[in-house]
């Protein structure tokens, strides 16, 4: 049941956040002047505060639940999860910051943020992946970190074509054509999914010894959470019509 | 620097911008709550605009808290995998439950509480606010029962040199967590409701057209710091009696005692120095004291101005003195901080794991590398969230953008 909850919690971040991760790789291609880089934030605006807060859980499912799993894959790692919570910080700054002060430099430099940070953390994710899932390290690990990037992009772009309209929703609909969006994203999402249990399929998931306690308050809780980010999808589950709070 | 000395600066760091963050968002939190529930009860568009305006201070240092926390939960398995592979089985377990108990809600319903203003039914919209309030103080709850385990490890059995829990009623219930849990929370509506008092002090002194709005935030502010420095010190009081032993000899500074504590532990432990960096250990809680008494001072005499109309609208000696006053129970919070924590070294988990074996196995060079580069962004961080404060508050309550209503691009569509 350990390892169903910290699948559970990991699976649920990369469909969901891997939305966000993507769209903010291909914000410069979406958006093509601040406006329409506002809308195409939009997007995913609403969603990335409680789609982020998965990989959180699945981080605390690890402490409370694979201690020493945490520690050898976090400092095995190092220098890759560094980088990766780096970007991620990043890209939270700039999605946050964008919007405080109304000139065109100051959007500029944070939309640069997102698109860094984004890309930063899809290639964090693919090296980490990657090592975990090939074995693959040194120069060579580029590739199949790209490969996981490139599926993070369409991912983003399924989402926003899901979520956009005009002209904006026909730009992120170059790889999937005019009806597919939904196929599309399920086709992705399914990818991301496949990848994240081929990579769990390698990681020594030997559980401590709390699983008695937690388990129960656990299961317990994930209809709640559940139930929580429902009510955020159907309270957005409208296309974009307006600029977000940010 | 010998390398663990540059993992506990690096955690030093991100905890100490965490905390400074997470004081202000709990303080704020319960303040913009209150607010709202006056605003929705009786429709008053003052408390809606004050619930826009010090919400958006709010957001603003959230979105900072949020990102130090990131680098804060994994850097215990980055950088301190001794401690998780050694107490994770206790220690996690508080973690676990405050990400799923308390904080995945939380951030759930901030977004939609940010988002969907003007969208959803008030009722509904003040609900997500106090659900957002308490799983943050839930939260908080949670990281104090895992830093209580440090100060003060119980429920536990050692086997095959790994912690185990066995006492999940005594781990709650320690209190070295307990106090701290309200000591904390005490501490962080002094830091919201000084801030609150400082910002509308400031609108008074410039003779503010927004009078109304600012004398009431201004009555609630030192309303709720008030009792709050009561609250906060009677628990700090009670707090002296669970230090451990080499702290309080710290504190006392008296030769006698460091000498009989260090015996002490030496006899328990072995050979070894088992003292806290004593300057730090005594600055901080000096700094903590002093600092506390002149907010209480302020805080009681400034209760007793506001009660006079005419006052609070024109005395502006006072009105600068409140201003000034933001930052002091920031630096309050923190010298506080550091008496908790560096009075615990040499010890991780006091008493069990020393804060040298907690350490990952990783280089200098990775350590110099991340130490950098989490130092140049919290530097960022903290210089940008304080300069976008100060600048929104100065704005005042007409240039909020939370809780606008944006133009539309158009009816709304269903995505699906």
């Amino acid at each position: 049941m350990e390892i169903l909850i910290l699948a559970f919690f990991a699976l649920g971040y990369l469909v969901l956040a891997g939305a966000d991760i993507g769209v903010g790789m291909v914000l410069p291609y979406l958006g093509r002047t601040a406006g329409e880089r506002r809308e195409a934030i939009a997007a995913i605006a609403p969603f990335f505060l409680g789609n982020e807060v998965w990989l959180v859980a699945t981080a605390g499912v690890l402490a409370g639940l694979f201690p020493a799993l945490e520690g050898s894959l976090l400092s095995g790692n190092y220098s890759l999860v560094v980088a990766l919570v780096l970007s991620w910080v990043l890209r939270d700054m700039g999605l946050w910051l964008r919007g405080r002060l109304p000139g065109v430099r100051w959007q500029g430099f944070w939309d640069g943020a997102v698109v860094t940070g984004s890309w930063g953390l899809a290639l964090s994710w693919g090296w980490l992946l990657s090592d975990v899932l090939l074995g693959i390290h040194g120069p060579i690990a580029v590739l199949p970190a790209l490969l996981v990037a490139a599926l993070f992009a369409t991912h983003g772009l399924a989402f926003a074509t899901l979520r956009l309209r005009g002209v904006l929703r026909a730009r992120a609909a170059v790889l999937s054509g005019g009806a597919g969006e939904g196929r599309t994203y399920a086709l992705t999402a399914t990818a991301l999914v496949a990848i994240g249990v081929l990579a769990g399929f390698r990681l020594p998931l030997a559980p401590g010894t709390s699983g008695a306690l937690l388990v129960p308050v656990i299961l317990t809780m994930i209809p709640f959470l559940v139930a929580s980010q429902a009510w955020v999808w159907w309270t957005f589950r409208h296309r974009v019509s307006e600029p977000s709070y940010l | 620097m010998e390398t663990v000395d540059l993992a506990r600066l690096q955690f030093a760091l991100t905890a100490g911008a965490h905390f400074l963050f997470v004081a202000l968002t709990l303080g704020l939190a319960t303040l913009v709550a209150v607010i709202q529930t006056r605003a929705t009860l009786t429709r008053s568009p003052v408390h809606l605009r004050m619930t826009r305006f010090w919400g958006q201070l709010y957001i603003i240092n959230y979105a900072m808290g949020i990102v130090t926390g990131l680098v804060m939960e994994f850097q215990l398995g980055l950088s301190w995998s001794g401690l998780t592979e050694f107490a994770g089985n206790v220690f996690g377990s508080a973690l676990a439950i405050e990400t799923i108990v308390a904080f995945f809600i939380e951030s759930t319903f901030l977004g939609l509480w940010i988002f969907g203003w003007n969208k959803l039914n008030r009722w509904a919209h003040l609900a997500l606010i106090w659900v957002v309030t308490l799983t943050a103080h839930a939260s908080a709850f949670w990281i104090l029962i895992s830093n209580g385990f440090l100060q003060n490890p119980v429920g536990y059995q050692l086997k095959d040199g790994v912690l185990r829990l066995t006492d999940f009623g005594a781990l709650v219930a320690n209190p070295a967590a307990l106090i701290a849990f309200f000591h904390v929370g005490g501490g962080a509506l002094i830091v919201g409701g000084f801030l609150m008092a400082g910002v509308s002090a400031y609108h008074l002194a410039k003779r503010t057209a927004e009078q109304d709005f600012f004398r009431k935030s201004l009555r609630l502010g030192i309303g709720v710091a008030l009792p709050a420095t009561l609250f906060t010190a009677t628990f700090g009081g009670i707090g002296f009696q669970t230090l451990q032993p080499t702290k309080l000899a710290a504190w006392s500074g008296s030769a006698n005692r460091l000498a009989e504590a260090q015996a002490e532990m030496a006899a328990k432990y072995g050979p070894g120095d088992y003292l806290p960096p004593l300057g730090w250990v005594h600055a901080g809680g000096i700094t903590m004291l002093t600092l506390f008494a002149v907010l209480f001072f302020v805080a009681g005499v400034s209760f007793l101005l506001m009660l006079f109309r005419p006052v609070v609208r024109g005395f502006r000696p006072w009105h600068r003195l409140l201003t000034a006053l933001i930052p002091v129970p920031f630096v309050t919070m923190i010298a506080g901080w550091i008496f908790r924590e560096m009075g615990r070294q040499p010890w991780t988990v006091y008493g069990l794991l020393k804060t040298a074996d907690a350490m990952s196995p990783v280089s200098s060079g990775q350590i110099r590398f991340s130490l950098t580069a989490f130092g140049t962004v919290f530097a960022v961080l903290i210089l940008v969230n304080y300069w976008l404060l100060a600048r929104t508050a100065r704005k005042g309550p007409n240039a909020v953008t939370l809780g606008d209503r944006p133009l539309a691009l158009g009816a709304p569509t269903l995505t699906f």
